[in-house]
């Protein structure tokens, strides 16, 4: 809870970089990823994607690779399920348990892998952007588009108060912690509820306040904000294109093709 | 319960999309109505909105020891009704694929649909029965709560379920699912509906007219449960 992931994106170099281009590579990352069908594309494109953030986002290794594996555990329950259960054919190996007869076949576990794959390139997209693209940079590019204005606004005021209720979070929950709030499951619970309780009067307060400091303000239900130009540089179009044209080549040639 | 990036294949998350965007439109289209009656909803919204958010990225307490966090859709559903907790849930939900790397960018239509609509849906309705029947107050937010995280976590797995059939039947691997995650999801259910109803208690003591002016309780009610306090 201490770190979201837009900390790293404020810092990131990357984020003075053009937010078009920057969506297009990921939205080709992940479409490519979820529309292949052989388990080396979506891996190419996790490499790719993580050099890129690690490399020239300058995203520490360390904490990069915990925030990837972050939904390993739902992940891998699912593969494993898959791997058992999907598909008809040879099974490939099988034990008993409990009477019922547990078997891996080839058309799951080339599934759960499938999906394993497509999970991290997709993850590794989503996280190339989060990592390199404060949600600050975003509200323009929504803004363009034909969303509708008040849906903008609203995200826009949550995303500030976010980390305003984040930081009373935090530090009433580490005062409830040294006061030995957390000690046993009961306390804990108590605990919770009550940081709960307190956060939820506090924001609607908050909320009464926001309102009559805006329309002190003249708000008249539209935030504008500055929307920087900044055009791309040759050198990105290059990495772009080689990058785009590696994906579709591996895409082409392991069309079909499965690990086993 | 989220469904990370990539996860779903390919008809099914174009599919998700499409159930969820016109129930998001139409959400939209009350919420606008709502806006133009009464403007400041709309930073109330928002810090709304930011409240499910920080909720929803607190750890709860859980007795396997795995980390397991509240949806915290069910509380918002009693407490704004469905339409407009599902805007605010595709806003919360895509800032929690962006800053805590839960879910994804083509899974939103699905997460949307199963923590958004379904389950608000689902626990609006029966809080209002219950209500109506003359429920003890905490007890219904209580299974409402308990409810909504059922709904989707029950809705979850038949996503998962429907683009994973096993050997072609989609009841097989929908009991696959529900049966493996129901080991984490029963007990985080229980859990968040009793911290709901704890929260509802603490704001019942300390700010009642909250309540009463959002419609989820009438001021005799609450009046009556606060003398029951004391």
């Amino acid at each position: 809870m201490t770190h979201i992931l837009d900390d790293y994106a404020v810092s990131s170099p990357l984020r003075y970089r053009n937010n078009w281009l920057k969506l297009t590579v990921v939205a080709f990352g992940i479409l490519a990823g979820v529309s292949s069908n052989s388990p080396f594309v979506p891996l190419v494109i996790a490499v790719c994607m993580s050099f890129a953030t690690v490399y020239f986002g300058k995203v520490p290794a360390g904490p990069y690779f915990r925030i990837l594996a972050a939904p390993a555990g739902f992940v891998m329950v699912s593969a494993v399920i898959i791997a058992f259960f999907f598909g008809e054919g040879e099974k490939l190996f099988s034990f008993e348990v409990l009477g019922f007869t547990l078997g891996v076949g080839s058309a799951g576990l080339n599934m759960a892998l499938l999906v394993l794959a497509r999970t991290l390139g997709g993850m590794s997209c989503l996280l190339f952007l989060s990592l390199t693209t404060p949600m600050i940079e975003l509200f323009s590019v929504l803004k363009a588009t034909r969303i509708p204005d008040s849906f903008i606004e609203i995200s826009m005021m949550m995303y500030r108060y976010i980390f305003v209720f984040l930081e009373v979070a935090m530090g009433v929950k580490y005062a409830q912690t040294v006061r030995l709030g957390y000690k046993d499951f009961r306390t804990s619970f108590r605990s919770v509820a009550m940081l709960a309780t307190n956060l939820f009067i506090r924001s609607w307060e908050q909320g009464e306040k926001l309102y009559v400091s805006m329309n002190s303000r003249c708000y008249d239900g539209k935030l504008t904000m500055l929307d920087e130009k900044r055009p791309v540089r040759l050198l990105e179009i290059v990495l772009t294109c080689g990058y785009f044209t590696l994906v579709l080549a591996v895409f082409y040639f392991t069309r079909g093709i499965s690990f086993i | 319960m989220h469904i990370f990036e990539g996860f779903l294949p390919s008809p099914w998350w174009q599919i998700w999309f499409a159930v969820s965007i016109p129930v998001i439109m139409y959400g939209i289209y009350q919420m606008n109505k709502l806006v133009s009656q009464r403007r400041e909803i709309v930073p109330l919204l928002a810090v709304a909105g930011a409240f499910i958010f920080v909720m929803s990225s607190l750890k709860l307490p859980s007795v396997t020891g795995s980390s397991s966090h509240p949806t915290g859709t069910g509380m918002a559903a009693i407490l704004f009704g469905p339409a407009v907790t599902s805007v605010l849930s595709v806003i919360v939900l895509l800032y929690q694929s962006l800053f805590l790397a839960h879910g994804g960018l083509t899974t939103l239509g699905a997460n949307v649909f199963s923590m958004g609509i379904a389950g608000p849906f689902v626990a609006y309705a029966f809080y209002k029965m219950a209500s109506k029947a003359g429920m003890n107050f905490y007890l219904n937010v209580f299974l409402a709560t308990a409810i909504a995280n059922w709904v989707t976590y029950v809705v979850t797995s038949l996503q998962l379920a429907l683009a994973f059939p096993f050997e072609g039947s989609v009841f097989a691997s929908f009991k696959m699912f529900a049966l493996v995650f129901a080991t984490t999801q029963v007990p985080l259910a229980i859990m968040e509906g009793a911290l709901t109803a704890l929260i509802m208690k603490y704001v019942v003591q300390i700010k009642g007219d909250v309540l009463v002016g959002l419609n989820v309780l009438t001021s005799s009610a609450a009046t009556k449960l606060r003398e029951a306090m004391e």
